[in-house]
């Protein structure tokens, strides 16, 4: 069986136009899926404190090391952030675990203040390739 | 208009195709309950819904099943007149369950040290070395032997005995946490309880989720694993003796206490690691059974993983530097191999 064009289905300038949109929109989508979005490699550092988000640092747009202070449950962590860290350099709380854990530099990673109920998260794409979650 | 049509639909499929991550997207609640900081995430379901009924039953076992809280009802048994109390269906059940433990690992997994602990001061983080003789006394009450399970919801204390269900309240609030995301139909979850992990359905990209193993030797770093552990779903729970400890005169005592002793146990190991398939109560298994196989040491853990008498692998590490992995794990496992330590499958 022969099949036959119809008048109307004659590809034209059109057509090609229709086409390569369609090709550079699957090959758009498919890089915003591969890289995980627009702003890849950024780190935000996501302060909480009792589970609700208290601050939120850009550390990308920071140009130098930057100290915050927070507040909470009576105790008084000091916070030092850069281009590509968080780290709580000073507590008054009684384990100083918060303090031990050095500098996070990593997505997912976080810093924890039992005493305090407070925790530095860092959120972004920048390296995935640490665990999703870690046991010890 | 075809090709307009064309177009738009074209349009609508690439915005469908971006979509799919937003579908997948994480939400994340935390929780500070049980003397530790709880993360839960999760994606698909009812995942709103699973996360503050999982908050709620959270906080409400910490109430329940605390030692610390005069009104929980461990505490309302601790302190009862002539050492006896209806403390419900769930309580009853949690310590029958814990008796069962203790039967089944010779008595290296036992909950009724809890006087012997806070002698020790890890209760309430007042740390000291109490005297042999003081830790005689009290461990004449230590033993499941000392716990007696009545009728209905009834439990009742020999005089002198205290439970505290600290070894294995998370891994009991991990299956529920597990059950509240299976009935609302969560699609992807990792759930972190202070040393309790229990994930579901692999990660949103279809792999399994990457589990890291803290190096006992470097708690203080926060990136600092003895491996990697591969898992869509179930539960792996870690006890250490790094996670709680103080120094006197040069010498480190450490939380888990050898209820064969009232010592804090010196089995060999630094950290055991019990992973178990998601499966109904495999969270409270594997939280009693980390304490026990951290007790027990090398040679009896294996002797107790090889008899079967229950399901579950292990990682273990040694003092001596070795990182021992049941074969069940072999596949799913990756050691950092900066870590150090000489690496074997054990069978």
């Amino acid at each position: 069986m022969r099949m036959k064009w119809s008048p109307e289905l004659h590809p034209n300038g059109w057509d090609a136009l229709a086409a390569a949109v369609v090709v550079v929109l699957a090959l758009v989508s498919g890089a915003l899926l591969y890289t995980g979005g627009p702003g890849g490699g950024d780190l935000t550092a996501v302060v909480s404190v009792d589970g609700g988000e208290t601050d939120r640092v850009d550390l990308a747009a920071l140009t130098g090391s930057e100290e915050r202070v927070y507040e909470s449950r009576g105790y008084t962590l000091r916070v030092t952030f850069t281009e590509s860290s968080a780290q709580v350099t000073a507590s008054d709380c009684p384990t100083q675990d918060c303090v031990h854990t050095g500098a996070i530099t990593r997505s997912g990673q976080s810093i924890v203040c039992l005493p305090a109920r407070l925790i530095v998260e860092l959120e972004g794409t920048g390296d995935t390739d640490g665990p999703d979650v870690v046991i010890g | 208009m075809r090709r307009f049509g064309a177009l738009l639909a074209a349009l609508l499929l690439a915005g469908g195709l971006t979509a799919c991550g937003g579908e997948a997207e994480m939400q994340s609640a935390q929780v500070f309950a049980m003397d530790t900081v709880m993360i839960l995430t999760a994606s698909g379901g009812e995942t709103e819904a699973a996360l503050k009924a999982a908050e709620d039953e959270l906080y409400r076992l910490d109430r329940e099943l605390s030692r610390t809280r005069e009104s929980s009802a461990v505490s309302r048994l601790n302190s009862a007149p002539e050492g006896a109390a209806e403390v419900g269906e769930e309580l009853r059940d949690l310590i029958a369950r814990a008796l069962d433990f203790s039967d089944a690992t010779g008595g290296a997994f036992d909950i009724t040290l809890a006087p012997v602990s806070s002698a020790w001061g890890f209760t309430e983080d007042a740390y000291r070395v109490p005297a042999r003789e003081e830790l005689e006394e009290l461990m004449a009450h230590v033993g499941a032997e000392h716990v007696h399970l009545g009728d209905g919801t009834a439990v009742s204390l020999d005089p002198g005995t205290q439970i505290d269900l600290g070894a294995i309240a998370k891994g009991y609030a991990s299956d529920v946490v597990a059950a509240i995301c299976r009935e609302n139909g969560v699609a992807h979850s990792t759930v972190s309880l202070g040393g309790n992990v229990w994930v579901c359905g692999g990660n949103p990209e279809g792999k399994p989720w990457q589990i890291g193993i803290q190096d006992p030797a470097r708690p203080e770093e926060a990136d600092a694993y003895v491996g990697i552990l591969r898992m869509s779903d179930g539960f792996a729970v870690t006890s250490g003796g790094y996670q709680r400890y103080f120094e006197e005169d040069g010498k480190l005592y450490h939380h888990i206490i050898d209820p064969a002793t009232g010592y804090p146990a010196e089995s060999g190991l630094t950290s055991v690691t019990v992973v178990s398939e998601g499966t109904e109560g495999s969270g409270t298994m594997c939280d009693a059974l980390s304490t026990a196989l951290f007790v027990m040491g090398e040679e009896r853990a294996l002797d107790f993983w090889r008899s079967g008498t229950f399901d579950f692998e292990a990682i273990l590490v040694t003092e001596d530097g070795r990182l021992l992995v049941t074969a069940g794990l072999e596949d799913s496992f990756t050691p950092d191999e900066t870590a150090g330590y000489a690496y074997e499958v054990v069978s």
